[in-house]
């Protein structure tokens, strides 16, 4: 082991076979070593002490807050978040006109969400209906379908007799969410 | 038990829009580069800010990471770097001048004497803390990076900019800048005489 290869090893994350043996034979690493060896228990205790210093939490929310407007645009409308977020959003809206009583309108009024019904339901058979409060729909508006499961009692609350054939206490829902995020329309699929 | 993502796997999700990968990153690299800051400009809102730039730089389009240059914590310590060079410049408030004098004189190697012995380990934490932030800045950086934040080499070498040789010698030069700044702050402070103080009559 020459000198190079001692210092280099040194620094290695394992201590290398033959330091001593280096040392022994080389005053000039020796003397260094001499220094170099308290220096670095220093250098570790500076280390430990300040372990626990980080920059203050106001910096990581300026920085989320950064990051947020920065890809709020590049996230795609179609993506899961704002999806589920509209989801979220619908549940609230529904639960809340029936909360409050509203009734919907009596017709029942079919509209063309553009997507595919769900598996095993006609379409033709299944009807949306308008969210009491919501706006209407312009044509050629972008929607989401959003699928939900409502309590059974949501179908009654809209004035749709429910059956009572002993099924789920819940039913499963699709609604249809304005480019705005807010539901506009319900249809239930069971 | 799944192994946690790489920096550059998390640098891929939160340029794909994905928050979490975003704060995961910050809250793994983030102290070690305030620490840096901190470190080489002694002042706390200075890394801050440059803790906040380093991450703000990391958003832009053309953030300039590249993968087969180097490890994202070189690149993000790089960043880092650069912008206290400029607050330097700006500022003019480099504690550590590159300056000859210096150097000279304090890396001699015939006082092999523990600088250290009979401190407390908290004299000890406190007379190395002086001591490194007096060292010139390119001494500074690489005792910071390889000895305090224990970055390896190569990747402390591509934070710099330089070849590893570079930072191996700095970083031998640095040791002995430090030992004999110890050196002088203790002599320095034994052959000081006890002054008594005197109420002015005037």
């Amino acid at each position: 082991m020459n000198c190079e290869e001692y210092w280099n090893d040194m620094a290695g994350a394992e201590p290398a076979e033959g330091f001593d043996a280096h040392r022994a034979a080389c005053p000039s690493c020796a003397a260094r070593w001499a220094v170099e060896r308290p220096l670095a228990a220093g250098l570790r205790l500076l280390a430990a002490d300040m372990q626990d210093v980080s920059a203050p939490p106001r910096v990581e929310v300026r920085l989320v807050h950064a990051y947020r407007e920065r890809y709020r645009q590049r996230v795609s409308p179609a993506g899961g978040t704002l999806r589920w977020w509209a989801a979220v959003a619908a549940v609230l809206l529904i639960a809340t006109a029936l909360w409050t009583g509203v009734r919907p309108p009596p017709p029942l009024v079919a509209a063309n969400a553009g997507v595919a019904p769900a598996a095993g339901i006609d379409e033709e058979d299944v009807a949306f209906i308008p969210l009491p409060n919501a706006a209407a729909l312009p044509q050629d508006e972008d929607v989401d379908l959003v699928r939900v499961e409502l309590p059974r009692s949501a179908i009654t609350a809209l004035g749709i007799p429910a059956s009572d054939d002993g099924g789920a206490d819940s039913v499963e829902a699709e609604v249809l969410v304005g480019p705005d995020g807010m539901a506009r329309a319900v249809r239930f699929l069971n | 038990m799944k192994p946690p993502e790489s920096d550059h796997q998390l640098f891929e999700r939160l340029r794909a829009g994905q928050e979490q990968a975003f704060v995961a990153l910050y809250h793994r690299r983030q102290p070690s580069l305030y620490r840096f800051a901190l470190q080489m400009s002694g002042s706390p809102p200075v890394a801050e800010d440059v803790t906040q730039e380093v991450f703000l730089a990391l958003l832009r389009e053309e953030c300039g990471y590249d993968p087969e240059r180097g490890s994202l914590a070189a690149y993000l310590f790089g960043i880092a770097r650069k912008l206290l060079l400029r607050q330097f410049e700006r500022r003019r408030s480099d504690v550590g001048l590159d300056t000859g004098a210096e150097e000279a004189g304090s890396a001699e190697l015939a006082d092999v004497s523990d600088p250290l012995a009979d401190l407390t380990a908290r004299e000890r934490i406190e007379a190395l803390r002086r001591a490194v932030s007096s060292l010139p800045r390119r001494y500074r950086e690489v005792v910071v990076l390889c000895d305090l934040e224990e970055m390896d080499y190569a990747e402390a070498a591509a934070a710099l900019g330089c070849p590893i040789g570079t930072v191996r010698s700095r970083l031998h030069r640095a040791r002995l800048l430090l030992a004999g700044k110890l050196r002088d702050e203790r002599h320095g402070s034994a052959s000081v005489p006890a002054w008594k103080t005197a109420r002015c009559a005037i």
